[in-house]
């Protein structure tokens, strides 16, 4: 089990890499002179010079590269125009906002998707599977832009339950920082008042981000606990006399987690793309919100840094699962 | 007298399908007393299974019992509330099953697997759940009686590290958690090699002896149930259609069934009745070898490095028009060299030459050219047909893939190929779930043949058949071979069978020929003593079977 966790950690070393190499393609592939853009529209072709230079754009591929990927083992990401301050700081700053609500998405995706998933394989082609079916649909053909306004419109505007958008009002003082996610800092300095305020905020962006992911959670999992439940182990615990609800709460379930996981790990890393659209709408101070704004102003640091940081949690989310997989399975441990 | 344990009377059950009603069992009348063996014999779809799960409250879904009872030390258990089940069902009756390869949770230790069944039982027992380490002292106990070796250490393993023989004693010991009353036992040791097959039945047979248990056993294979049960039935299409003293069914069968299903029985010491070999109607292209593989190698090698030799520098040369046998136990290689024969997975070194050309090398179009000529036979037959595709569909398939021609073509070629293998037209519109085993071996056979290959390459074509169904099976077979002068590689761990059809044979161990020569030769006289073992222990099984006169 250790030697295949420290192989699948080498493997995020290197995808890492991988990712890292492939922005920095992107990046360069891109028309425009980034000099020229940096510069400004009135610049002068000295200036121009002078900035590439500076930059190092003057450099050769091979070399601009080599610093590059030196700049990042250091965790330098660069700076960005608009603000004149590190990207990585930047990022930092924004990263834990999204994490949190993507975080909050997927558990609700799992304690919702999951035991519904498992209810509508037992009671096949019932009411509650007819429901969950029609439920599964919509959460994937909803377009979350349209879903985000309706739910502000019904909850925040109209009955006023909950607020319209942000992550905690303005005169609300953030608690210290700890993590930098609201919840978990709020109930570490003992603000349960702050807690309360931060989780009404976090409600609806959460659940229109979750409802997709719900959707498929939910689907694979029933599909796969169909399958699981006509299985001969299945008959052999029934018939060995242990109880059903244990049959199906454990037995089967524990099986069925494999295919689902595998769809909560793919989920993760969509759900951290399409915060850009969650967050525009609930104006939640992320990176998606973050990488909109930078790219609208031609700041390009900050796009490239969000895409690491993306990419690097979606790794590291995926590698979870994985190591999940090995945890459930004990027939992947050998290999 | 006492009352009987279990009184099943009248039993009539039906299962609601698609297209109406099936009835399954059609008035069954058994009892069974404390301390009684009982075997019931029956080809699958005779309803034998629903019939002990019936016994179990785990029958099919969608099948109702029409009438009659079943009761179990007194108390009718025919509409009991699943509350109540959980008092009996796997306490008081238990049960093993044919394959414990897949009645096994693959995510579950053994222990925490029979651990659960012992918590279970004393929940339903209302006597309260007994400590965690009491429990595992039990399962200890139980994995000792079974004759496991090193219950502690195994405890705590996986199914996937357990060989097939030693999982269906964990099967056993799982069953036997509750202290049962009845055994019942699924075709328990049909999917384990011979040699541990006749170990799991000399374990029933001590168990029995040991705990006083009653066993009800179901098996197709005769020898199994001579050798567990003194009494015995027979089912027919959802009847009974004969029950007494085993040894007396087997001596002076009655039914019309029985005797056919005796006659059957491949016997190991039954010299071949074989058509001869290279029948006159063949005109190979070039006479002698066919097939001939030349130092085949192949060599696993898992991702911690580790390596494993699956077929080593194996060589063999078969020729036009013959039955070439390959025996040997499961892990021995069979497999992976019929599958490297047909160039399905490519050999770590040597040669495979088809009628004078090296195939090893081939790929993209030649190799799609020369698998007209060389067709596979799987071992199940129940998973080698796609279950969403109509007989036709499956039979066309080759057709459609190797050939131009057109549907209306293919159409009347899958027809015509229905009635080679013997079935109905009309079976090209249904779907694989509604034929049976043999049916669908057939089935599978007409579609290895559609290309009018020279050379079938048979992996276990019949252990997953019914007796008499092999028996029909393999006369089909030879038939074939005379009519379209095919080759044939059969590959079998069923000594009988290969004893009853193939010219020559290979013995095989972990991926070496320990024994070849003609089968005769290799039957009466085997050098080797893996061979004179393998022998020894088909002997085993098959024997009983074999006490009826005249044989």
């Amino acid at each position: 089990m250790l030697t295949f966790a420290f192989r699948k950690l080498l493997t995020l070393v290197g995808t890492m890499i991988g990712i890292a190499a492939l922005t920095f393609l992107i990046t360069n592939v891109a028309p425009g002179d980034p000099a020229r853009l940096v510069a400004g529209p009135n610049a002068t072709e000295d200036m121009v010079a002078t900035i590439r230079s500076e930059y190092g754009l003057d450099k050769s591929l091979p070399e601009q590269f080599s610093v590059y990927m030196g700049d990042l083992a250091r965790g330098d990401l660069g700076t960005s125009i608009v603000t004149t301050r590190p990207v990585l700081e930047e990022v930092m700053r924004y990263a834990p906002a999204t994490l949190e609500l993507v975080f909050v998405a997927m558990f609700l995706g799992i304690i919702v998707g999951v035991p519904l998933g498992m209810l509508s394989a037992v009671y096949k082609d019932g009411p509650l599977d007819h429901v969950t079916r029609i439920f599964s649909i919509s959460g994937v053909a909803l377009p979350a832009f349209w879903f985000g306004i309706i739910l502000q419109l019904m909850f925040a505007v109209d009955l006023g339950w909950l607020p319209v958008s942000g992550r905690l009002p303005l005169v609300t003082r953030p608690p210290e920082f700890y993590t930098g996610l609201l919840l978990v800092d709020s109930l570490i300095s003992g603000r349960f008042s702050t807690f309360w305020t931060s989780l009404q905020h976090i409600i609806l962006p959460a659940i229109v981000l979750s409802f997709p992911c719900l959707a498929s959670i939910l689907r694979v999992n029933r599909a796969e606990m169909i399958e699981v439940l006509q299985s001969d182990y299945i008959v052999a615990a029934r018939a060995h006399g242990i109880a059903s609800y244990r049959i199906v709460a454990l037995y089967a379930l524990k099986n069925a987690m494999l295919p689902t996981l595998a769809m909560i790990g793919l989920r993760f890393g969509w759900m951290l793309g399409s915060t850009v659209l969650v967050e525009t709408v609930f104006d939640w101070p992320g990176i998606g919100l973050y990488a909109v704004s930078s790219a609208l102003s031609s700041d390009f640091k900050p796009v490239v840094g969000v895409t690491l940081m993306i990419g690097f949690f979606f790794i590291v989310a995926n590698t979870l699962v994985d190591l999940a997989y090995a945890w459930i399975d004990p027939r992947l441990r050998r290999a | 007298m006492t009352e009987p344990l279990l009184d099943i009377k009248d039993y009539r059950l039906h299962i609601a399908t698609f297209d109406g009603a099936v009835h399954v069992l059609k008035g069954i009348n058994l009892t069974v007393n404390r301390g009684d063996t009982l075997g019931i014999v029956g080809e699958s779809g005779s309803g034998k299974t629903v019939l002990v799960r019936s016994v179990l409250g785990i029958g099919p879904r969608n099948s109702k019992v029409l009438q009659g009872s079943i009761a179990f030390d007194g108390q009718d258990i025919t509409h009991l509330s699943e509350k109540d089940w959980t008092k009996i069902r796997g306490i008081r009756i238990s049960m093993i099953f044919q394959d414990p390869m897949t009645y096994l949770n693959p995510l579950f230790t053994v222990g925490r697997q029979i651990a659960d069944v012992i918590a279970a039982h004393e929940k339903a027992a209302v006597n309260g759940v007994s400590s965690k380490a009491a429990r595992r002292t039990r399962t200890e106990e139980l994995l000792d009686q079974v004759g496991l070796p090193n219950p502690s250490m195994l405890f705590s393993q996986y199914p996937h590290q357990l060989s097939g023989g030693m999982r269906q004693r964990v099967l056993i010991a799982m069953a036997l958690a509750g202290r049962p009353d009845i055994l019942i036992a699924d075709e328990p040791t049909t999917a384990l090699d011979v040699t541990v097959q006749a170990q799991v039945l000399d374990l029933i047979n001590s168990l029995v002896e040991k705990l006083n248990l009653t066993v009800i056993m179901i098996s197709h294979d005769i020898g199994a149930i001579a050798t567990i049960a003194k009494r015995c039935a027979v089912m027919y299409k959802g009847e009974i259609v004969e029950q007494g003293l085993t040894s007396d069914i087997l001596n002076r069968p009655q039914h019309e069934y029985t005797q056919r299903l005796l006659a059957a029985v491949p016997d190991i010491d039954a010299a071949a009745e074989k058509l001869p070999a290279e029948p006159a109607a063949t005109e190979p292209a070039k006479p002698g070898i066919l097939l001939e593989a030349i130092d085949l190698k192949k060599v696993y090698r898992s991702q911690s490095g580790a390596e494993f030799t699956a077929v080593n520098s194996l060589s063999l040369s078969v020729k036009t028009g013959e039955i070439f046998g390959v025996v040997g136990e499961s892990g021995s290689g069979k497999s992976t060299l019929a599958r490297m024969l047909l160039s399905l997975i490519e050999p770590t070194s040597g040669d495979v030459i088809f009628d004078g050309t090296n195939i090893t090398g081939l790929a993209g179009e030649p190799l799609r050219q020369m698998r007209r000529h060389m067709q596979f036979v799987f071992q199940n037959p129940h998973s080698a047909l796609n279950g969403r595709h109509t007989i036709g569909d499956a039979i066309g398939e080759p057709l459609r893939i190797q050939t131009s021609m057109s549907r209306r073509d293919i159409e009347a070629r899958a027809e015509a190929l229905l009635d080679i293998v013997q079935l109905p037209k009309s079976f090209k519109y249904r779907y694989p779930h509604e034929l049976s085993g043999g049916q669908k071996q057939r089935v599978c056979i007409a579609r290895a043949i559609a290309l009018n290959p020279r050379l079938l390459i048979l992996d276990e074509p019949t252990s997953a058949l019914d007796i008499s169904v092999q028996a029909q099976v393999l006369d089909f077979l030879q038939e074939l071979r005379s009519e379209l002068g095919l080759t044939y590689v059969f590959i079998s761990h069923n000594l009988a069978v290969i004893r009853q059809i193939c010219d020559r044979t290979i013995v095989m161990k972990h991926g070496e020929i320990v024994e070849q020569g003609r089968t005769e030769n290799v039957f009466l006289a085997p050098r080797e003593a893996y061979t004179q073992a393998l022998i020894e222990s088909g002997r085993k099984t098959s024997q009983a079977a074999t006490l009826r006169p005249g044989s």
